[in-house]
């Protein structure tokens, strides 16, 4: 099986990544900006499942919360891909060994696919049960995973710069 | 105020943190959760204000949904907050950072728990339409300064 390792060592290379390598406010603005439309991503992820588990805003239709939410989370979901993109293009090599950042790809990937399967499946019958301030028990079970999903990233997250296992 | 920081560190909570290698580190992920619930919060309300939200929902309403998780998001915050701050509490007053942070969110709580809270709370005819607008602005403002002083501690602390 061929190595990513060289395509990782010729990003790492570039001019450019080593210039925010080694600017003094490159990273930290980068990592501040992630941080920041992290929070507001998931954040409003995480109203969207407290409405499915049924502890939040239960008066309120379900399609209705998520259809008014939805540009928001993308106006979070984008710039936090995209400046997470950039992180791992200024250190591919450090991150690529983190046991934290390969749980965190792992995690993300098991939230969209929860996501994905709610929305092409449960979600397509809400009209049926939207109203009720106890949805049915997939959605509930869709939005307790995503909870715990959305939690494990953050902490996952924060764990990749501790030097645990480095 | 010296002798407060100086018994803030001299706890053994504090003594514990400083010479654990994990609990700092574990204290700090679980404040993020909270934190990015906190926000959550504070963001569908503010949408709501801005006129951006679910409008189809009363303003009352969801304001009110979203004080219960203000309220346990909050304490799970100030819970696993303050530890980190007695840690190392003589250090963090010198950093302006730090300081900036805790002005926005002494700003930030102040503004939340009175006039957003009454506006938000407020009979919706009841108000010109600009009030709410610029209540949700400056409410989305203070708490995403609140967040990004937070952040930036680490780097400039």
């Amino acid at each position: 099986m061929p190595s990513i390792i060289p395509a990782l060592e010729w990003i790492e290379g570039l001019p450019w990544t080593t210039a925010i390598r080694e600017s003094a406010w490159g990273y930290p603005i980068i990592e501040t900006a992630h941080v920041a439309s992290i929070v507001a991503f998931t954040g409003l992820v995480i109203m969207m499942d407290l409405r499915l588990v049924g502890l939040a805003f239960t008066h309120a239709p379900l399609t209705q919360i998520q259809r008014r939410l939805f540009p928001w989370q993308m106006a979070g979901l984008v710039p936090s891909t995209a400046t997470g993109l950039l992180l791992c293009c200024v250190d591919p090599l450090r991150y690529y060994g983190n046991v934290f950042f390969r749980v965190k790809l792992v995690l993300l990937a098991l939230a969209g696919v929860n996501a994905l399967a709610f929305h092409l499946r449960t979600y397509r019958t809400a009209r049926r049960w939207e109203d009720d301030p106890r949805v049915t028990s997939t959605a509930r079970l869709a939005g307790a995973v995503s909870l715990l999903l959305w939690s494990a990233i953050i902490v996952s997250g924060r764990l990749i710069a501790s030097n645990w296992f480095n | 105020m010296l002798p407060f920081l100086e018994w803030c560190e001299g706890l053994a909570v504090s003594q514990a943190y400083r010479e654990s290698l994990w609990l700092f580190t574990l204290t700090q992920s679980l404040h993020l959760v909270a934190i990015t619930t906190f926000i959550g919060a504070i963001l569908i309300v503010d949408l709501r204000l801005l006129g951006w939200g679910p409008v189809r929902q009363s303003r009352a309403g969801m304001a009110r949904s979203a004080q219960r998780i203000l309220l346990w998001a909050g304490l799970a915050v100030l819970a696993t907050g303050i530890p980190q701050f007695t840690a190392n509490a003589l250090s963090y007053p010198r950093s302006p950072v730090f300081v900036v942070k805790m002005c926005l969110l002494a700003a930030a709580l102040v503004f939340t728990a009175t006039v957003r809270r009454r506006v938000a709370l407020a009979d919706e005819g009841g108000l010109p339409s600009w009030v709410p607008r610029a209540v949700g602005a400056v409410s989305l403002a203070l708490w995403m300064g609140v967040t990004i002083g937070g952040r930036l501690i680490a780097f400039y602390g």
